[in-house]
């Protein structure tokens, strides 16, 4: 998760001028699972003290999900040891692995696999090292649930809630998901990825505010500024929300790993972009209701075209 | 197109297991470990021999221990290069190409009970599946046909590792499996076919009429092909628009490029987003996607891979 500034680093995620639900996933490029960004220090101290305070919201897991999370560790930190040698390392003396996270200072020995070397299990372990939120789905008789999980960013749902839960469940409340047929081509998808050919896809929605912590648990204390948006406070108060989602498939539990990355950019910044400006305008004033609705954006969706027209206005070469 | 990341390896060493099948243990060019899989799971072998020979091979050794894999080759009368390479060509020290481990025969989660209905060299699966099950301290048995006892792979190996969970059928003593051993697994048990296909269909049938919920009966299933070589064809649309697709193209190219809004995501036939509904034609699949019974229906395409077999397919757009 982070707020981002800088314009090349946002993960823009729009395409054609109009938008409806659709698996837009695609390969990834450079299978990496994490990233690390300059804000590391400072998001790891807000999503511990997340984990810290707020331990049943923001971790969930299932007992037979144990080799699952073992893997998740391991390709966790292999990505990190290869992709940023300078900040970590692993050592690996058969199944004595020592992890050392230069950027914090921190050094953990363990058994890989073993039981009990963490004072926690071992997602909750590598979630703290990590930026990402990390959900771990298992594939059971056919179908797909959320059996474990480490979620401190998310947008507007709750991992408590939808622990153990099928994933076309977990879907179930998004109007026109479910009549579009949509769940079942998705679930399809997933069913389907195979090891070593990771994907991606992007997700948006908008927010007022410029909180990461959207959580169900939270409503009562993000929800009111929706009604407080103007076309005046915009393009500073609402923030587009982009969450980055990366699938793996973990070979040995046939279970998959999505890491989620949130990226927040306000309004003001986003249409700095002249053609971003215009695309997102096109798209917003398209969008159906069911859409509107779902994504929360509807009480103020009037205001933001407002914003955005006058914008594409004062643009305008005479 | 999509091409899978592969891991280069090389035969580390061979062995005969019997007259027809011969083992092979593969190992990581750079020594590396290779990873891990799950029961059940196999890898597709890409060798170059004049054309390139993509096969899939159930993985037969430990899903833990991932030093090296095994697998099993039979050579097939039939062979349309692949086993024949692999019996006739290929040495130890000989380099290849292999997808990461895929699995499309897991094992059941809730299964109370597991029993595998072996033929032949249907037996591969098996191995890593029981492998798995055995480690987890869970109950399963194996019923496993084979021509003759000398013929029968793994045959020791699996005396010495699971003395009490197999019987074997031997055709030269004339034992066969009976369907009637289906009925008597206790409630809650998953069975599984692997063999030729009329083993496969005839064990799947039977389970089906002794009322066996089609979710308890599971049987091994492969990657679809890729277009060996591309044929031009036409399109037509709802307005009568007409739309050639050439060789070099495909379908969704030639859509996008008369400027319709075609929806599209991964490109490679893997995510369902760029699915159209067909009117009329036949429709060749080339998609990793659908399932059998949606490509038979032949009543939708996924025009990023998938082609006409037909002149001309009229769409729904
Ligand atoms: S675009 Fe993904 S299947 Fe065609």
């Amino acid at each position: 998760m982070k707020w981002i500034n800088n314009l090349e680093s946002f993960p823009y995620p729009f395409k054609g001028s109009t938008y409806r639900y659709s698996n837009n996933s695609i390969p990834m490029k450079t299978p990496l699972c994490v990233e690390v960004t300059p804000d590391y220090i400072e998001e790891m101290q807000l999503k511990r003290t997340l984990l810290n305070h707020h331990a049943e919201r923001c971790y969930q897991s299932l007992p037979h999900t144990i080799t699952g999370q073992w893997e998740i560790v391991e390709l966790v930190i292999d990505h990190l040891a290869a992709q940023y040698p300078d900040q970590f390392s692993v050592e690996k003396k058969g199944s004595k692995w020592t992890f050392n996270n230069k950027i914090l200072e921190e050094k953990q020995e363990f058994t890989f696999g073993g039981e009990s070397t963490f004072p926690e299990e071992p997602l909750a372990f590598i979630s703290r090292h990590v930026q990402e939120d990390l959900i771990l789905m298992m594939q059971r008789d056919g179908d797909l649930y959320l059996d474990a999980g480490q979620l401190c960013f998310p947008a507007n749902w709750s991992l408590a809630f939808n622990l153990g839960m099928k994933f076309k469940c977990i879907h179930h409340p998004i109007p026109g998901f479910k009549e579009e047929g949509l769940d079942d081509r998705i679930l399809q998808f997933l069913m389907r990825l195979e090891a070593g050919n990771p994907w991606e896809r992007k997700n948006w929605s908008l927010m007022a505010g410029d909180r990461l912590d959207t959580s169900l648990e939270t409503f009562d204390q993000w929800g009111k500024l929706r009604k407080q948006v103007t076309k005046e406070n915009a393009g500073e108060l609402v923030h587009i929300r982009v969450e980055v989602q990366k699938l793996f498939r973990l070979p040995r539990t046939n279970g998959i790993l999505f890491t989620i990355n949130t990226h927040l950019l306000s309004l003001e910044n986003l249409v700095s972009n002249r053609e971003w400006l215009k695309q997102f305008h096109d798209i917003l004033s398209e969008l159906p209701p069911h859409i509107t609705d779902y994504k929360g954006i509807s009480l103020y969706k009037n205001e933001v075209l407002k914003y955005l027209s006058e914008k594409l206005e004062s643009g305008k070469v005479v | 197109m999509y091409k899978e990341k592969t891991i280069p390896v090389y035969v580390k060493a061979i062995e005969q297991e019997n007259e027809f099948i011969r083992r092979f243990t593969l190992a990581s060019v750079n020594e590396e470990l290779l990873p891990k899989f799950s029961g059940g799971a196999h890898i597709s072998t890409y060798i170059e021999h004049g054309e390139l020979l993509v096969r899939q091979y159930s993985l037969t050794s430990n899903p833990d221990d991932t030093k090296h894999y095994q697998i099993a080759v039979r050579l097939s009368d039939t062979s349309r290069g692949g086993s024949r390479y692999w019996h006739e060509k290929m040495k130890v020290g000989d380099q290849l190409q292999i997808s990461y481990p895929k699995n499309h025969f897991p094992l059941s989660f809730k299964a109370k009970h597991h029993v595998f209905y072996a033929a032949g060299i249907g037996i591969t699966p098996f191995l890593s599946m029981m492998n798995e099950l055995h480690s987890r301290g869970s109950s399963f048995e194996l019923y496993y046909a084979s021509k003759t006892e000398e013929a029968c792979a793994f045959y020791d190996f699996l005396q010495e590792h699971y003395p009490n969970q197999y019987r074997f059928y031997f055709s030269n003593k004339r034992e066969r499996i009976n369907s009637s051993s289906l009925e008597e697994h206790p409630i809650g048990t998953h069975v599984y076919f692997c063999g030729p296909e009329s083993f496969i269909s005839d064990l799947t049938e039977s389970a089906y009429q002794l009322g066996y919920p089609p979710s308890a009966v599971h049987t091994e299933r492969f990657t679809p092909p890729q277009p060996k070589d591309m044929q031009p064809f036409n399109v037509q649309l709802k307005d009568g628009t007409l739309v050639e697709v050439a060789r070099d193209q495909t379908l969704l190219e030639a859509l996008l490029n008369k400027g319709i809004k075609a929806p599209y995501s991964c490109r490679v036939g893997r995510c369902g987003t760029c699915e159209l509904q067909v009117v009329e034609g036949e429709i060749a699949h080339y998609d990793s996607f659908f399932s059998e019974d949606q490509k038979q229906s032949q009543s939708r395409i996924l025009t990023c891979v998938s082609r006409s077999k037909s002149a001309m397919l009229v769409l729904d757009v």
